[in-house]
């Protein structure tokens, strides 16, 4: 739905967190919505939902995020969640092998039963614990590029490129021009041809 | 290592449960560091002020003033039905309320009066449990209606003691999530951020994980013992109550691996929205708006994350009396209550907004109970156990569609 308000577009985009239980998803959402940090989030059930706006030139995008839970038995609500979504951030651990191995499950659910159009960015958390690191940052980028998603590794502790994961969606939401029906689903205005945005630097993205 | 004295987490609860056996009023910091004033247009209003406290149950919550003088009078009214739970003590004889069935022993009675007092007392409790049961006496009630001391008394009395000692240095995937999940479990409360708090309740959720494997451990119930813990002063008794609970009380395989009967009763609930507040249920679906993603949380922490812990509490003593539709009640009557504001809003953000303001300041048990019990209707049992039923063939199938369709997607992969 776009509204104007103040001579500004602002756009509604359903954004959805995926990843393994642990590998910061809330701590992501809270970080970018609240601006803060606390070592012990309470454990999501289900899925806790926040908003929050971003201005990206004379634009406005307002974010409807859903903070799913992670554990695996919650696997079999997530459509509910990512049904309709403009955009995903799958979340995991760069500390934690097993939590990419779970990120890239969630990238082939996506690509398999989500829309096609939703924007997938893959983010390795918790970039400020080097010293444990266990997935290499070329490893998650030579995925990233495979697959055409957007990648960062994040701290939410640092803020380290938090802002910056919902902000490159927000500019690919809009170059996209897409905006959310008010059943949930996306509707293509003026559909682009596919292309690939700003490929170069830490960062690729195609729209899928 | 752990003895009965570490077990018994009641000695620890006396730091904070004063304000419980001496009902003190609330404490309200009142320098400037504390006091938060919300932005907006009722910059000035007193009454939305922010102010944190300490609840009836020791958590540390934030409300504005009139959450606190709402609070006070919830206290009162403890008090009052305190006192109608002593008067019927007195008249009926102590623990009256533990055997509401009669033993088939009790030959001096003649069967007719025996019948009767046995259906009045039925009666008289679940009229009493609706209207709360007073705190002190929670455990003992809450063991017996549920049919938790029943299940206790099936198996020999060093149960729980062996079953703890036999989890001693294990670990599975169920430790290692209970174990990722305990300082995450209301660190709004201090005694379950303490180490003892803790380790109390990773006792009572480990122990349940190598009773029933199926369960093993499902986040959410981490919220749920922790109340029972809170409730029940022991760890055995938070430990049968979660018990009964999961066995006997709430459908099945709500936590197991698929979580099937929480699929199962969340689509009854959203018929019974339609068929309770259709106007909503439209509004809501015109909107896009399943009401499983506000709803999935409140089944299955049984409102514990979402409501003060007083009203989840009365939510629980007719949850433990009566059995799993009052959840579908308490629900409704959320919605219910905001219907108004409800049909006018336009935007998802919206709805959750008003629900979770609504739980959130919900400190009054009886608003909701009476919204619950006195404007949702009639809801008679069989006709849910019917929907469970018709619910079941449907969530199954699907569910097992959709494994079908994942496991060939990574086959393909």
């Amino acid at each position: 739905m776009a509204a104007t308000a103040g001579g500004n577009k602002i756009r509604n985009a359903k954004l959805v967190l995926l990843g393994d239980v642990g590998a910061g998803k809330s701590s992501l959402v809270l970080r970018f919505v609240k601006g803060q940090f606390v070592e012990f989030q309470e454990s999501t059930i289900g899925a806790a939902f926040f908003s929050q706006t971003l201005a990206v030139n004379d634009e406005t995008v307002k974010f409807e995020i859903w903070d799913t839970a992670g554990q695996e038995r919650y696997h079999s609500l997530a459509p509910m969640y990512y049904r309709g979504a403009a955009a995903a951030i799958v979340v995991y651990d760069i500390t934690n092998a097993a939590s990419f191995t779970r990120a890239k499950k969630w990238v082939q659910e996506l690509q398999a039963q989500g829309n096609s159009n939703t924007i997938v960015a893959l983010a390795g958390n918790k970039a400020d614990l080097l010293d444990t690191r266990q997935v290499s940052a070329d490893e998650a980028k030579a995925y990233a590029q495979e697959n055409g998603l957007f990648f960062m590794e994040t701290s939410a502790k640092t803020a380290t490129n938090v802002n910056d994961v919902f902000y490159e969606i927000a500019k690919k939401l809009l170059q996209g021009q897409q905006v959310q029906n008010p059943q949930g689903g996306m509707v293509l205005n003026q559909r682009p041809p596919e292309r690939m945005v700003r490929g170069g630097g830490e960062e690729c993205c195609r729209i899928l | 290592m752990f003895g009965i004295q570490t077990r018994d987490v009641a000695e620890d609860f006396n730091s904070w449960r004063r304000t419980l056996r001496n009902t003190p009023t609330v404490s309200m910091p009142m320098n400037n560091h504390n006091i938060m004033y919300n932005t907006g247009k009722s910059l000035f209003n007193v009454h939305l002020m922010s102010v944190k406290f300490e609840d009836l149950y020791g958590f540390m919550v934030e409300g504005n003033v009139d959450d606190v003088n709402v609070l006070n009078e919830v206290r009162e009214r403890i008090r009052e039905q305190g006192r109608v739970w002593w008067a019927l003590e007195a008249s009926k004889g102590a623990n009256w309320y533990l055997q509401p069935k009669i033993s088939s022993n009790e030959g001096v009675i003649s069967v007719t009066s025996l019948k009767l007092s046995v259906l009045t007392n039925t009666i008289t409790l679940r009229r009493l449990i609706r209207k709360g049961v007073p705190p002190v006496l929670r455990p003992k009630i809450w063991l017996s209606v549920s049919g938790a001391a029943k299940k206790r008394s099936t198996v020999p009395e060093t149960y729980y003691d062996e079953l703890i000692r036999a989890t001693e240095g294990k670990t599975t995937p169920a430790t290692r999530q209970i174990d990722h999940d305990l300082p995450r479990t209301f660190p709004c409360h201090p005694w379950l951020n303490s180490d003892k708090g803790q380790a109390s309740l990773r006792r009572v959720l480990v122990g349940y994980s190598f009773r029933d494997s199926e369960v093993g451990y499902c986040q959410g119930l981490n919220y749920v013992a922790a109340l029972l813990l809170l409730v029940m002063k022991t760890e055995e008794d938070a430990f049968w109550m979660l018990a009964v609970l999961l066995e006997n009380v709430l459908v099945s395989d709500c936590y197991t691996d698929t979580l099937s009967g929480c699929h199962v009763e969340q689509r009854v609930f959203k018929d019974l929205l339609a068929k309770k507040c259709p106007r909503i249920a439209a509004h809501l679906e015109a909107m896009g708006f399943d009401v499983s993603l506000v709803a999935t949380e409140w089944f299955l922490c049984l409102f514990s994350k979402s409501l003060p812990s007083e009203t989840t509490l009365r939510v629980w003593d007719i949850l433990f009396n009566e059995g799993a539709n009052v959840l579908f009640r308490v629900a409704l009557a959320i919605f219910k209550m905001r219907e108004d504001d409800l049909l006018r809003i336009q935007h998802i953000g919206d709805v959750i907004d008003i629900l979770q303001t609504t739980t959130h300041h919900l400190y009054d048990p009886d608003e909701l109970l009476t919204f619950a019990f006195d404007k949702i209707g009639s809801m008679p049992t069989n006709t849910i156990t019917k929907e469970r039923k018709k619910q079941e063939t449907v969530v199954l199938a699907e569910l097992d569609q959709r494994t079908r369709r994942l496991s060939s997607l990574k086959m393909d992969g």
